[in-house]
């Protein structure tokens, strides 16, 4: 089946979280999520991003890359290395991200390559959600 | 000059916060007029308002000017603090720099970035999805929701975060439901039930959920430990999905700013 890629880069800034959201809750509408899922991969979108934005230096770009097909869409976000806090702090942000994407995606990994590491992560149409 | 004089007093004293003293400095500043005792308040409490206005962090704003705003509304709490009341001078302050961010989200984020169709339109967004996920027994999709009001799904998704721009302004007003406009959500700080024993093993988010009201829990702790879909907990407490949505979003982001501290 067809992959339709759509690339957003915007800076890690705060305030771009909104056009982070909104494009993902685009392109999922358009695949015929519900309100439920749609509300789920706007956050998750955030929750992806805010990540993100942590792990990069302040003048970087956060990039993420979508992946849509029929019934589901794919989010791949490299992350940087800037861990300005301490271990303690990195275990409580990763604790939290695991938390909200666990429950809102229906599957997500934190994977490293050779260009880096990245966040992935997968919701499907009428997903875990739905019985 | 009181400044200059003051400057490495400051510094020390910001430290070590203490109660006596900070009656003495409003007492100076009450009763003598004296402007540096009201400056030295100022930076004594300014890592409240930092707090205060980390809290409304992600929201569009650079922090920088939240602290700004709130610096106006510790001014403001400051010059009308009545010294003869017993209450703490932090719980007198904090409504009054929680209401100053508030209303300059109100004025800058709601107000004026959000046209006024943009604002009804959310409206009826929020109860179309009620209505449908009656009528169809499930939560709608964008298209159906926007079908059903003769507006595009980009429309609907527009109108979806204007809800959050409106939720962002009555951010405290409905919290806890019997405090009325006043912040209280230290007193929230520690209250444990049900909810806590469960996230126990997941320590980390513990402290974080005892800041939330009972609601917020209730609907974080059926969304995530229970695994409910929002239109779920809608019927279960008998409120909109929309609401349910919202009070996710808002429990998420109370969340995030106490546990990802910068």
């Amino acid at each position: 089946m067809a992959i339709d890629r759509i690339t957003l880069t915007v800076p890690a800034k705060s305030e771009y979280a909104k056009t982070v959201r909104m494009t993902a809750a685009a392109l999922v509408s358009r695949m015929g999520m519900n309100f439920d899922d749609v509300d789920d991969v706007r956050m998750a979108a955030e929750e992806a991003f805010v990540y993100a934005v942590d792990t990069l230096p302040e003048d970087a770009e956060v990039r993420f890359e979508f992946s849509v097909s029929d019934d589901e869409l794919k989010i791949d976000v490299p992350l940087g290395s800037e861990d300005p806090s301490s271990d303690e702090e990195a275990d409580r942000r990763a604790a939290y991200a695991t938390f909200i994407l666990e429950s809102v995606c229906d599957s997500y990994g934190f994977e490293s390559d050779e260009d880096g590491a990245h966040l992935r992560l997968t919701k499907r149409v009428g997903g875990a959600d739905v019985d | 000059m009181s400044i200059r004089n003051n400057a490495p007093h400051k510094q020390t004293r910001k430290l070590s916060w203490d109660k006596a003293y900070t009656r003495e400095l409003f007492r100076r500043y009450r009763l003598n007029a004296d402007e540096a005792a009201r400056d030295e308040l100022i930076t004594m409490y300014l890592n409240l308002v930092k707090y205060l206005a980390s809290r409304f962090r992600n929201r569009g704003e650079p922090v920088d000017d939240l602290v700004q705003v709130g610096t106006i509304g510790l001014i403001k709490a400051i010059d009308r603090f009545d010294i003869e009341r017993q209450v703490e001078f932090t719980t007198y302050a904090t409504p009054t720099i929680v209401g100053e961010l508030k209303r300059y989200f109100r004025d800058k984020g709601w107000a004026i970035k959000v046209p006024r169709r943009l604002q009804e339109l959310s409206f009826k967004v929020n109860q179309a999805v009620d209505a449908l996920t009656q009528k169809l027994q499930r939560s709608p999709t964008i298209a159906e929701i926007g079908e059903y009001l003769g507006v595009t799904s980009e429309e609907v998704l527009e109108a979806m975060e204007t809800s959050e721009a409106y939720n962002f302004v009555s951010l405290e007003t409905d919290r806890g439901g019997d405090g009325g406009d006043s912040f209280s959500i230290l007193e929230y700080v520690g209250k444990d039930d049900a909810l806590m024993a469960v996230v126990e093993d997941r320590t980390t988010l513990s402290a974080a959920v005892g800041k939330l009201t009972p609601q917020e829990q209730r609907v974080l702790y059926l969304r995530f430990f229970e695994g409910l879909t929002q239109t779920e907990i809608a019927n279960q407490l008998n409120i909109s999905q929309m609401q349910v949505s919202r009070l996710l979003r808002r429990t998420l982001k109370v969340l995030r700013e106490n546990i990802v501290r910068d």
